[in-house]
């Protein structure tokens, strides 16, 4: 057996450690993508040149993964101080020095290429974040790590939205959270940033909405009440006021039933709307009303259907009418015909759902799955901690990209701009994306290995 | 697998916690597999009916702007017809779009640039060039089955008459910016959009764009053209009615064009009423030539010729001030009329020396021959005996430090300046010096031509200060009126009847006898006030304000040629040149309309 062993080559090694199923999934992904940016861009009549330009992010992207995963991972977690600080020096940089692409301040110009630097920045966050709370494994339970960990995102967190890439920022939300609970972090704290945040986006998004619809507010003058909450000291108070008696109340319904519930839980949540609420007139001010608009159009896109709707409505009516078995390939009429916007970056799924059906795309979103599954399984087996962090952030990242980018499609989320990592026409989220599997390889390979 | 073994506990605890998240995911998308398969499987039918049905297209069809006119009715600013070539990348299946582009350049004898690219990938009708020629149209016109897709029509477009002279009043077009249009985005401004920059092109353009109209095309499964489904008519923006005087417009512009450097503003306001007769910056610029690229070369002109030196250029009023001293010093009794200064040429202040314009001296001068010849000895010594706070007090009294209000966009408000400002600005303290400059007119005053013609204009007519307007009326484009502009008063000023009577008769002067000569017109009596005003770039800058007929003023002017040394003149002749116009104006117009009525 161990002479066995002893007479594979490195190659062989490398071949029977690597994960397959990975791959796999990896080339199903990479190739739908290739066929479907080929449908979207014909009608710009030389689809040929995103080809070659998409054909040279996978290589570069390629080289880089193969690259990291002959590379030990765990060097890394010997170096976080300085990959954060060179993450926020690249940062910085684009700010200073970077161009600006469709309002966003986010790009250097390489010579006959562009790049996004956050998408690979992202990665050196999770790799950061993960090693932080690897090192303090033993604390997690305490209010400092759950602290310094949110302002370890927040440094990342407000940098992008000086360029400002509102979308970008997206994944980081998630990837913090469920890191920190996997690591340990007293769920209470995440649920409890998680309502607050819920309340400060909602509140204004959710007026937002309902301004939009006057018919509603006539219909329902409860809401209207609700509405004028917002900017209404009175009748915030008012609100606030009862939603707090009837936190206490249930508290104390609860303990009469004999379920333990510390007087301190009601407490704590009061505080937590209450900053919630205050917040949300942050976020009032810094958004525009047309920003929040197309935030919160998803939910009904009628009400704008010319304007910040026009977008999902299309896209929509795009999958939609895939049916089945999809109106073939370089048939869909919403494509081909340039109804649907963005078609070959952020609405790539629009197209391959026209013209593929739902057979394809539904296979499409089960290999998304498997890539997320298999980096999981990844995060179980992995040799140290670090390992487990590092994989799981990745796993976190790439399900919450497809759900965020498949869902504002289908008109589950919001539009916010986040590309379809493997299947977006894209470099810089190729090769973002293509790293990351690199990184996971690298864990996975040595996962037995002391 | 090492920390599983190392350290169990705290293992197991990450595993719970992570299945979890497994299961959370799963969750995720399988919420994503079942709205694709409510979006595909049960509403399949829905949605391809819906992707059937949706085969209009809208191109649009710009609206033609407002048109402005002159206080008489002639046109300042008209449309003509422009052709645009259109291309409908739909209408060609998948490939081509580049071929065709490239025998359009063949047709059309140049290239359109890069431009047309643009909007390429949003699948609606592109705008392949906003500027042909007769002859291009017609050439296209011939060639349409070689250009399937492309389709010329007729678009209007601005004419600006007088360009030149017009150019800061009346502005310019051209597209809007991203950066607009994240502003703007609610009041109905679309990417591709003109919008006015500068001018009334700016102030109006909520009144002057009108409203897009456009077709909408119906397209077959394969995107194939079939037929126009129905268009709506743009509708034609409002017309503008000025206040402004065409001729005295061409003179003062051909004049500061003749003056010594070509550079400069007049301003020329109706004092009864503030109505705005002309306004004109040199060196101008063209607004027609607004979408080509030598437009680009006014933006670097040394010469600034997009900035408007009328109501944006800061000056030092220079001795034209000395109004402002003088009615501040009669009004206030500071003074004897028989009370004389001994002008030997130069006025010595602690270690500083201040000089007079006239090297050899005025001589003992009393008050009104002193602003007749605008000696500086006898109004530093008037100054410093009124103070840097009585100084001031006239100055804003007289509406200095503030804006008119006129209806341009970007005025600029000027500096009056004070012991507490210079301690802020300068950090040190307000100097005796400071004082003396200050009555002159030089040192920290900063004013704006319209704002020195809204100062004469208050002396014309006796101390009521009206705020400048240029459009008088708005009507729609069958004729009838929106809206119109009343005359209105921003103040007044009150002072003795001595005081006015003694600057009128002073000013009067001036021009008879004084440094105004220059504007001595037969039958048309004119009062008024030269400035030379010092200024650290160059040769002082020449002022002229003034008014004329003195009995019944109609006319209020103020001018200035930046660098042109004497006010008496660079600056003297242009007025006189803008009053005989006027004055002629009036004769032709007794001939015409009240010629039957004196004879008779």
């Amino acid at each position: 057996m161990i002479q066995d062993h002893e007479e594979k080559t490195l190659l062989q090694k490398f071949a029977d450690h690597i994960d397959w199923v990975m791959i796999l999934a990896l080339f199903y992904l990479i190739g739908t993508g290739l066929i479907t940016i080929f449908s979207a861009t014909l009608h710009s009549g030389h689809p040929e040149k995103f080809m070659v330009t998409q054909t040279a992010a996978i290589a570069i992207g390629v080289a880089g993964m193969i690259f990291l995963t002959g590379f030990n991972y765990q060097y890394f977690r010997q170096m976080l101080p300085y990959i954060y600080i060179i993450s926020l020096v690249v940062m910085v940089t684009v700010l200073v020095g970077g161009s600006t692409v469709r309002g966003t301040k986010g790009w250097f110009h390489l010579g006959y290429f562009s790049f996004q630097p956050v998408e690979v920045v992202k990665l050196l966050y999770i790799l950061v974040i993960a090693g932080f709370l690897d090192s303090r494994w033993r604390d997690t339970k305490k209010f400092s790590v759950f602290a310094a960990g949110l302002a370890l995102l927040g440094g990342h967190v407000l940098l992008i939205l000086m360029q400002p890439d509102f979308g970008s920022t997206l994944s980081y939300f998630p990837v913090t959270l469920v890191l920190m609970f996997v690591a340990g972090v007293e769920p209470l704290y995440i649920g409890g940033a998680i309502i607050m945040g819920g309340i400060a986006v909602g509140i204004p998004l959710l007026t937002t909405f309902f301004r939009l619809q006057p018919d509603l507010l006539i219909l329902h003058p409860r809401l209207q009440y609700l509405v004028s909450a917002v900017g209404n000291l009175k009748h915030a108070s008012i609100i606030l006021g009862s939603i707090t008696a009837f936190l206490f109340t249930a508290c104390w319904f609860l303990r009469q039933l004999k379920i333990n519930v510390s007087w301190l839980l009601p407490l704590l949540l009061t505080g937590i709307i209450v900053a919630g609420s205050y917040s949300s007139l942050v976020v009032e001010h810094s958004l525009k009303e047309y920003q929040r608009k197309r935030l919160i159009v998803f939910l009904n896109p009628e009400i704008d259907a010319l304007g910040s709707g026009y977008n999902i409505i299309q896209s929509k009516i795009a999958i939609g009418s895939g049916k089945i078995f999809g109106k073939g390939l370089f048939s869909g009429t919403q494509s081909q015909l340039g109804f649907l916007p963005e078609q070959h970056t952020d609405f790539i799924f629009a197209v391959h759902g026209e013209e593929g059906g739902y057979l394809w795309a539904q296979m499409t979103i089960i290999f998304y799955f498997l890539l997320v599954w298999r980096a999981m399984l990844i995060a179980r087996e992995s040799r140290d901690r670090y390992g487990s962090l590092v994989a799981t952030g990745l796993a976190t990242m790439f399900a919450f990209y497809a759900v965020i980018n498949i869902g504002m499609v289908m008109g589950l989320m919001p539009a916010t701009g986040l590309p379809l990592p493997f299947l977006s026409y894209g470099g810089s989220s190729m090769v973002g994306s293509l790293w990351g599997i690199g990184l996971l390889l690298s864990i996975h390979i040595r996962r037995f290995t002391h | 697998m090492v920390w599983q073994q190392e350290n169990r506990l705290n293992y197991e605890d990450f595993l719970q916690r992570h299945q979890l998240m497994t299961l959370l995911f799963a969750a995720l998308f399988l919420v994503l597999s079942l709205r694709l398969f409510h979006l595909q499987v049960i509403r399949g039918n829905y949605y391809r009916n819906q992707s059937e049905q949706q085969r209009t297209h809208i191109v649009v069809e710009r609206a033609a702007r407002g048109l402005i006119y002159d206080c008489r009715g002639d046109m300042m600013v008209r449309n003509k017809t422009g052709y645009v070539a259109l291309f409908y990348p739909f209408a060609q299946g998948a490939a081509s779009s580049k071929a065709i582009v490239e025998k359009l350049h063949a047709i059309l004898k140049r290239d359109l640039g890069p431009a047309i690219i643009r909007g390429w990938r949003s699948g609606q009708a592109v705008r392949l060039a906003n500027d042909l020629t007769r002859d291009e149209m017609f050439r296209l016109q011939e060639q349409r089955l070689v250009l399937p897709g492309i389709s010329v029509v007729n678009e209007s477009r601005r004419d600006y008459k007088l360009p030149e002279a017009n150019a800061h009043l009346v502005g310019y077009l051209n597209e809007v910016t991203t950066d607009d249009l994240e502003d703007l985005e609610d009041e109905g401004y679309k990417s591709g959009d003109w919008i006015g920059r500068n001018g009334l092109e700016k102030q109006y353009d909520a009144v002057l764009r009108g409203q897009d109209g456009g077709w909408q095309i119906e397209v077959d499964a394969l995107g194939h053209q079939t037929r126009m489904v129905k268009r709506l008519v743009p509708l034609m923006g409002s017309n503008v009615h000025t206040t402004i005087d065409l001729r005295l417009q061409q003179v003062a512009y051909e004049e500061l064009l003749k003056s010594p450097t070509g550079r400069g503003a007049v301003v020329a306001l109706d004092p009864r009423t503030g109505a705005v007769r002309a306004l004109v910056s040199t060196p101008g610029f063209d607004p027609n030539r607004s979408f080509t690229h030598e437009f680009s070369q006014y933006l670097k002109g040394k010469d600034l010729p997009l900035f408007n030196r009328a109501t944006q250029g800061l000056y030092a009023p220079g001795s034209t001030f000395k109004i402002i001293t003088f009615s501040a010093a009669v009004n206030e009794d500071k003074i004897n009329l028989a009370e004389t200064f001994d002008c030997t040429g130069k006025f010595v202040l602690g270690n500083k020396t201040f000089a007079c314009w006239l090297k050899t001296g005025h001589g003992p001068i009393t008050l009104i021959p002193a602003l007749i010849n605008s000696c500086n000895v006898y109004f530093y010594q008037l100054g410093l005996r009124l103070g840097v706070g009585m100084l001031g007090k006239y100055a804003r009294m007289y509406h200095l430090g503030e804006k008119t209000g006129i209806d341009l966009p970007s005025e600029k408000r000027g500096l009056v300046p004070d012991i507490e400002w210079k301690r802020k600005k300068m950090r040190e303290g307000w100097q005796q010096g400071d004082t003396a400059n200050m009555a002159i007119g030089q040192g920290y005053l900063w004013v704006t031509p319209l704002q020195m013609a809204l100062t004469i204009s208050a002396v014309a007519n006796g101390g009521t200060f009206y705020k400048p307007y240029i459009v008088s009326s708005v009507s729609a484009e069958q004729g009838e009126t929106i809206s119109t502009t009343e005359s209105t008063a921003i103040g007044s000023i009150e002072l003795s009847e001595k005081t006015w009577r003694l600057l009128r008769g002073a000013l009067e002067g001036v021009v008879k006898i004084g440094t105004g000569r220059g504007c001595a017109i037969a039958n048309f009596p004119v009062a008024g006030k030269t400035g030379t005003a010092q200024n650290p770039h160059g040769n002082d800058h020449a002022w002229f304000v003034c008014y004329g007929p003195v009995a019944d003023p109609a006319l209020a002017i103020a001018v200035i040629v930046e660098n042109g040394g004497h006010g008496g003149t660079a600056a003297v002749p242009i007025a006189r040149r803008m009053f005989e116009t006027y004055y002629e104006g009036t004769l032709s117009t007794a001939t015409v309309a009240g010629v039957s009525r004196t004879q008779s």
